[in-house]
């Protein structure tokens, strides 16, 4: 029988990874609005962030946070070729979204049989951010490394939304999100607004892989999961809204949790799984409502 | 003949606007535009008349490279890029769609902005957008509403307003009357030809050939993806000579 005084804890522990598929899904969305593409290497993104992120730290001695940075722009440059060596050419070619899918799902293969080969089959770990007891508000424990996903997730979400409201390359993302031979028709650079999208994505990912990193361990073989969870989450938000995507997130961490709690770690995928198919059969469109 | 002969081709000396020569379009194994010569020169307004399915829609496609297509298209001679609408309407090719294209969820001031996406200089975007605001008062009064949730008149005038934004060289409207009531009809063509006073040099597709042609100084008839005849509107008299060149 599960012990119903541990629920505010799990909750609280729930919105941490929560946070981050909802950071993960966002990629899926944006890059999903710009081409209309799943991208299954998303995974490979969050693998690599905190993989590259742990490299930094133990190989050239860097600083966290500097490392942490160096790794995101080099994910995020990494999403830049994914888009021009793979999607690109396929794209070029007008081939069918079915073969872009499995293009990015091949490159996920890749990306971690590389890391494999380059950094060995030995999990990783990343030290906590800040390296402080947790702190006690009545009765829950919150560590310091749930406040730094939390608010560095918030943080990267209001940036995302300024971005794509205010700057005119987030607004031409959007406007080929709509309409794309519309925006061609513009003048605006549609296939550079993908590659921006992958960037984007990738750098997201890249994100989310640090901050879940010192809560729990990372491998080259890491990335799938979190791809399922955080396409999950896409689909439950309304798939094509980065917004919705964060939502579905934040609720698919919370179920996780409390089924871990109710029922064991065994079914932690089970019940993710069950809330994908609860909205595909009752709510198909998402929390928000699918963008097409 | 010296007026017949000027329009089946540029006057000596002059270079258009715009020139396709040898221009088909092809979706699939079809040939939906046969091998077509056209042109248009400095400042006129050249009506596109046709049935249903004879491929003016196709032609402005293939103009802009939308469509895979053969042959060549220059913008005051100079040829433009093949298959890379992003490129052909940076030159100032631009294109108002069939179905005119805005971007429904933003603001009517978001798609006027993104008319303008290759403009760097500030002064010239206020410029061009006191400009038209001036020709469309009513999207004045919906800057900040969703563009989506106009009317059909007044989406057709934000499409067209965007495609001023861009500064073109030459504009290309596809069928700007279909949905529309006669009045906002009248009216938006009445702005066209305004535009094309000022000196903008315009390819009009129109269903509507009367309302086309009162405005235009030429006209190609297009039948099953062919021109079969280039028209002087002075010379219409009647639309029973009108119909006889679409059964023809």
């Amino acid at each position: 029988m599960a012990d119903f005084s541990y629920i505010p804890q799990v909750l609280v522990s729930g919105l941490g990874i929560g946070c981050v598929y909802g950071l993960i899904g966002i990629g899926f969305c944006v890059i999903y609005n710009a081409s209309g593409i799943v991208n299954f290497a998303q995974g490979a993104f969050v693998m690599l962030g905190g993989m590259l992120t742990q490299g930094l730290l133990q190989r050239y001695g860097l600083p966290l946070l500097p490392a942490a940075l160096v790794a995101i722009a080099i994910v995020a440059l990494l999403g830049v070729v994914l888009e021009r060596v793979v999607v690109r050419p396929l794209w070029d070619r007008k081939a069918t979204m079915f073969t872009m899918i499995l293009a990015t799902l091949a490159a996920q293969i890749v990306i971690e049989r590389v890391t494999l080969l380059v950094g060995g089959d030995q999990p990783k770990t990343l030290p906590m951010f800040t390296d402080l007891p947790p702190i006690q508000v009545s009765g829950v424990a919150v560590s310091y490394q749930l406040l730094w996903i939390v608010g560095s997730s918030l943080l990267a979400v209001a940036a995302l939304a300024a971005f794509f409201r205010l700057t005119r390359t987030g607004k031409a993302m959007r406007a080929c999100a709509i309409n794309r031979e519309a925006a061609a028709l513009q003048g605006i650079p549609v296939s550079r607004m993908l590659a921006a999208a992958f960037a984007i994505s990738a750098a997201l990912g890249a994100m989310a892989g640090i901050l879940i990193t010192p809560t729990q361990y990372t491998a080259f073989n890491v990335g799938v999961p979190f791809a399922i969870s955080g396409f999950i989450a896409a689909i439950v938000g309304g798939f094509g809204r980065p917004f919705g995507a964060f939502l579905g997130g934040l609720m698919l961490g919370l179920v996780q949790s409390l089924a871990i709690l109710g029922f064991g770690a065994g079914l932690k995928t089970v019940a993710a799984l069950s809330v994908l198919l609860l909205f595909l059969f009752i709510r198909p469109s998402g929390l928000l409502g699918a963008a097409k | 003949m010296s007026a017949a002969s000027a329009m089946l081709s540029p006057a000596p000396g002059t270079i258009p606007v715009l020139e396709a020569r040898g221009l088909s379009a092809r979706y699939g194994h079809v040939e939906a535009l046969h091998p077509t010569d056209l042109f248009v020169a400095e400042g006129e307004l050249v009506a596109v008349l046709g049935p249903n399915g004879a491929g003016k829609s196709t032609l402005l496609r293939a103009i802009l490279g939308l469509v895979t297509n053969a042959g060549s298209v220059s913008l005051r001679g100079t040829p433009l890029p093949r298959l890379d609408p992003v490129a052909v309407a940076s030159r100032g090719v631009v294109l108002v769609p069939e179905g005119r294209g805005i971007f429904g969820p933003m603001s009517v001031a978001e798609n006027l902005e993104l008319g303008a996406y290759r403009l760097r200089d500030a002064g010239e975007f206020r410029h061009r957008r006191e400009k038209v605001l001036e020709l469309f008062p009513r999207l004045k009064e919906r800057l900040t509403q969703v563009a989506g949730s106009m009317s059909g008149g007044e989406q057709q005038m934000l499409a067209i307003g965007r495609a001023l934004m861009a500064g073109p060289q030459v504009l290309l409207l596809d069928e700007p009357s279909l949905g529309l009531a006669p009045r906002v009809t009248e009216e938006i063509l009445a702005t066209l030809g305004g535009l094309n006073g000022e000196g903008l040099s315009i390819i009009l597709v129109e269903q509507k050939a009367p309302l086309a042609l009162q405005l235009a100084n030429r006209a190609y008839l297009l039948s099953v993806g062919r021109i079969v005849a280039t028209l002087d509107p002075r010379e219409i008299t009647s639309y029973d000579e009108l119909a006889q060149h679409y059964f023809a």
